[in-house]
């Protein structure tokens, strides 16, 4: 089993979220995040205020997934995710020992 | 030999019969009063019965032990699953030891029955000491009841101990009660319109029942006391027997003391007609409309208990000083029909409310000054809409009475009491199609008329913003124009939710149209609203969908909002609508896209105004109207008046505005400087036409100084031929004008003299230089100037930001002039104490030079400080 982590684009969530459903993924976490790569941040002056967004918004998406899926779901994270732009984002995949489901104690695989 | 039955092999099987034979009945319709009955009843045989043989197995009489009901058991209000709330109440602490293993015996047995026990163990002396640490359980103690054991201590704590210390501890009480109460509503929103309510704990729910209970027993027998009439206190048991009933059908449902009215349930119970006698069947969101009209019973009947104030026990010496000091007091003014006391409308005569003016403009005043109607003035106000036999005068509301309440600095004030009452939808008929109105969505908490009704009330907090979200917003819907529209626009909103359609924003906007032909509303304010119900999801969408950093996109919103005016509406209502619809929605993350968005496209409105310039002829749906309006003139006339005046100058005006202008503009032959005052809401407007020419802008800003007057905005436009089209809003600080209406013409005249050089400006200027100098500002801000060459083809963008002052866009304009600046076009706003001007300029027919920028900064600086 691996766990997922991808960094997008706001702008990319809801086609990177519907691309996943079709591809047979049901479940993730999401969160709103902030932080930046290489793709720095800018400054926006309004009526002399200085909105310096240093740390730009982005969507984490973190989801475990049993090994046969991962390249599936890689692929599309890819393909939906990507404007070719820097700032697209990032996807990091680390091994995971067990997973459990609470309501039925369920382990493995099958508990995902 | 066989022993005594035990209670177990006797009762248990008892117990069950007996609780499934209530079950039957309550499903097959007996009341949930009968029910809670016969479950009390069941549960104080078995009680006396495992007491009784408890006792015995220890052989032990029940002296100086007593079994108390308290809380809802003691109220013989006992729900399938609940607990059963116990006191043991002891004689003294060497009772207590002595009966410790019989009540642990007891209460296994109980438990082993299938009766969830929850006790407390007290004796008779810690009864006495009614302390902050124990007012939950006194409070309980208002429902004791007594159930075996002593009688003799009971009546010992029930007649002579608790009595007399309830007595004195009272206000206590009666605060402790309050602030608990006041923390359970809070939790929940301080709403009964949750999509999912618990019917236990929510506002509206059997607890506020409770505690209406307890205040009132609190409160015992003061004289002053503003009891309920019959009619209401047979409401009061009505929405009790509607709340119980779905009590008892939740626990039934889910085996548990479970209180959550889910969607699931909601169907279930519509299904069954749960609650309703011989009714027919009814569709889910109509069940929960009737939940929601008793829910709401119980909770006006709390809150009217909740305001009633019990004083604090006070000394001889205070009494004495309290009685002197009233001797002097002043009373409040009073003035007409409704009165401002103790901090709340009050109505003082009530047969003025049959004129529904009197109605209104006590909702005004609470929409002006967010002052509250009084428990008893919400009172009066719904017997007069409850007896339609009564003579009911001015029902229909004008638009410009709807504005002021529309319009003020705290509308939910005013909102939320006129919906509760049954006022907004009579004069907004189309809000009744959301009233109470349930739709299943996994994201909105609240009904529909709630959501619209929080949107508005969060817009109001933003005078001052109670969490970071809100910071950057707040000077916005500070400084606001035609709040109204966006207020209106939030009540239409989503209107049409509780139509038989599949597009809601369609029904919304078919709602706006009848609202808006029945309220007089101008053809302009209808097509602003129009555009904010049309648009109200567009913003959302952009932020969440969209590259918002991106330049493009940035400029394609901008094209569909139009004007710098309309996206501060459509942020706050983006805003505004996102945060109500629960109180996670709008997370700091989201508020801060929405603002970036916000801010990038205002930078760009600011930064394309001299870019983007009317094209007349391309304009047909302009000129038609114009033309209609204007019928003697020729349509080649109006396009050359119209050729290259900024797009911005068609957004901000009306076709009927427009028309003035084109008016104006042809008297220009005869006259060469065409002027136009007009007051307005908050002040006046000045709106000048003429001829291009230097320091033409300084002078009359010059003039408006001169005469005492604050500019707060202002646009000065030139079109192809160099007609220089110049509008200043502005307040009169000293209200001349206002006072004196003779002094409107002398003002005009003044002005006509100065441009035709027929009069000298400074003079003017010195005799009001000493009066209106250095008054401290509230708020220092630091002056900033910005250049910006990339904005324009042609001409140099400069912003400044600097401290608002009278006379400070004459110095401006005065240095502008002075470095022969010529202004293109220019922005004037005002937020607060800050000014912030945008200039396009030109020098010489070109983009400022670096030398010109650096110089204008310097000299600017220096005027500036």
């Amino acid at each position: 089993m691996m766990k997922l982590e991808a960094i997008i684009q706001p702008s990319r969530f809801e086609s990177v979220k519907d691309a996943l459903r079709e591809a047979g993924i049901e479940g993730m976490t999401v969160t709103e995040v902030r932080g930046h790569g290489r793709q720095k941040g800018h400054t926006e002056v309004y009526r002399g205020r200085e909105y310096t967004v240093d740390l730009l918004p982005k969507i984490k998406l973190e989801m475990v997934l049993p090994d046969k899926l991962v390249n599936t779901v890689v692929d599309t994270i890819l393909k939906t995710a990507k404007t070719g732009k820097i700032g697209d984002g990032k996807i990091f995949l680390t091994r995971v020992d067990e997973a459990i489901r609470i309501r039925n104690e369920e382990r493995g695989e099958s508990a995902l | 030999m066989a022993g005594p039955a035990t209670p177990l092999s006797v009762l248990g099987a008892q117990c069950e019969d007996e609780r499934a034979r209530i079950r039957k009945n309550f499903e097959h319709g007996a009341g949930a009063k009968a029910t809670l009955l016969a479950l009390c009843e069941l549960a104080d045989r078995t009680l006396q019965l495992v007491f009784k043989d408890v006792l015995k197995l220890h052989e032990s009489p029940a002296d100086g032990l007593s079994l108390l009901a308290l809380g809802g058991y003691g109220r013989r209000m006992l729900f399938p699953f609940s607990d059963l709330d116990i006191l043991f109440l002891f004689a003294n602490d060497k009772t207590e030891e002595e009966f410790r293993p019989l009540i642990s015996e007891f209460s296994r047995t109980m438990w082993d029955l299938g009766f969830r026990v929850s006790s407390a163990g007290r004796t008779i002396d810690e009864c006495k000491r009614i302390e902050e640490d124990n007012a939950e359980f006194h409070l309980a103690l208002l429902d004791r009841r007594f159930l075996d054991g002593d009688a003799a201590l009971f009546e010992k704590l029930d007649q002579r101990i608790l009595p007399p210390s309830e007595r004195t501890a009272r206000p206590f009480l009666f605060s402790q009660l309050h602030r608990l109460t006041k923390e359970r509503l809070g939790r929940y929103g301080n709403t009964i319109f949750h999509l999912e309510p618990n019917v236990k704990e929510a506002p509206g729910g059997l607890r506020d029942y409770q505690a209406a209970y307890w205040l009132r027993q609190i409160m015992g027998d003061r004289k002053d006391l503003r009891g309920s009439s019959a009619a209401e206190e047979q409401l009061a048991a009505d929405a009790v027997e509607f709340l119980s009933s779905i009590r008892c059908f939740l626990h039934y449902s889910n085996a548990r003391n479970d209180n959550a009215l889910t969607y699931e349930s909601q169907a279930e119970a519509a299904e069954k007609s749960l609650g309703m006698r011989g009714s027919a069947q009814r569709s889910a969101a109509e069940w929960m409309r009737i939940y929601f009209r008793h829910a709401r019973t119980l909770n006006r009947q709390l809150l009217r208990y909740m305001d009633q104030k019990m004083a604090a026990p006070t000394s001889l010496r205070e009494r004495f000083f309290s009685a002197a000091r009233s001797v002097t007091k002043t009373p409040p003014p009073v003035t007409g029909d409704f009165a401002v006391r103790g901090g709340q409308i009050e109505v003082l005569n009530q047969q003025a409310l049959s004129d529904r003016t009197i109605m209104y403009a006590m909702f005004a005043e609470a929409a002006r000054t967010g002052t509250p109607l009084g428990r008893e003035a919400e009172r009066s106000i719904s017997y007069v809409m409850t007896h339609s036999e009564l003579p009911v005068l001015n029902q229909a509301i004008e638009w410009e009475t709807l504005k002021e309440i529309l319009a003020g600095d705290f509308p939910g004030v005013a909102l939320r009491p006129m919906h509760r009452l049954g006022l907004l939808m009579e004069i907004l008929p189309e809000f009744r199609a959301i009233d109470s109105l349930v739709v299943r969505d996994f994201y909105h908490r609240y009904t529909v008329d709630e959501h619209s009704l929080r949107t508005i009330e969060h817009l109001q907090e933003l005078a001052e913003p109670p969490d970071e979200r809100g910071v950057s917003f707040a000077p916005l819907w500070k400084t606001l124009d035609r709040r109204d529209l966006l207020i209106f626009a939030l009540l239409l909103h989503d209107t049409g939710k509780g139509m038989p359609t599949d597009n809601h924003v369609q029904g919304s906007l078919e709602a706006l149209e009848t609202a808006a032909r029945r309220l007089g509303l101008s053809a302009e304010e209808e097509a602003e609203v129009h555009f904010l119900i049309e648009q109200h999801l567009a913003m959302s969408a952009t932020v969440q969908r969209r590259d918002i950093f991106d330049p493009s996109i940035v400029s394609g919103f901008a094209e569909s909002v139009n004007t710098l005016e309309r996206l501060q509406r459509l942020t706050l209502l983006t805003y505004a609508d996102i945060h109500a619809v629960n109180p996670e929605a709008l997370t700091p993350w989201k508020a801060e896209m929405l603002w970036q968005l916000f801010v990038a496209t205002s930078n760009h409105f600011s930064r394309t105004l001299d870019r983007n310039r009317l094209h007349a002829s391309d304009e047909k749906s302009m000129l038609e109207q114009v033309l209609a309006l204007e019928k003697n003139a020729k349509q080649s006339d109006i396009e050359r008046f119209l050729e290259g005046f900024p797009r911005r100058y068609l957004a901000v005006h009306s076709a009927a505005e427009i028309a003035r202008h084109f008016a104006l503009y042809q008297k220009l032959g005869a006259a060469p400087l065409q002027t136009e005052l007009t007051a307005e809401r908050h002040g006046f407007s000045l709106t000048l036409l003429t001829a291009d020419r230097p320091a033409l802008f300084s002078t009359i800003s010059g003039v408006l100084a001169a005469w005492g007057m604050n500019i707060i905005k202002a646009d000065a436009f030139a079109n192809a031929a160099g007609v220089v089209l110049d509008t200043f809003h502005f307040t009169d600080m000293h209200r001349t004008l206002e006072l004196n209406p003779t002094e409107n013409d002398r003002f005009l005249k003044s002005l006509h003299d100065v441009l035709q050089n027929k009069a000298a400006l400074e003079p003017l200027l010195q005799s009001r230089d000493t009066a209106s100098r250095a008054r401290p500002p509230k708020v220092a801000i630091q002056t900033r100037l910005s250049f910006d060459d990339s904005a324009s083809a042609h001409s140099t963008l400069l912003e400044v930001i600097v401290q608002d002052r009278p006379g400070l866009l004459y110095d401006m304009g005065s240095a502008l002039a002075r470095l022969a600046c010529n202004i293109e076009v220019a922005l004037i706003d005002t937020e607060g104490q800050k000014a912030i001007d945008v200039f396009y300029l030109t020098a010489q027919g070109k983009k400022l030079t670096a030398q010109k920028q650096d110089l204008l900064r310097e000299v600017l600086q220096g005027t500036l400080g």
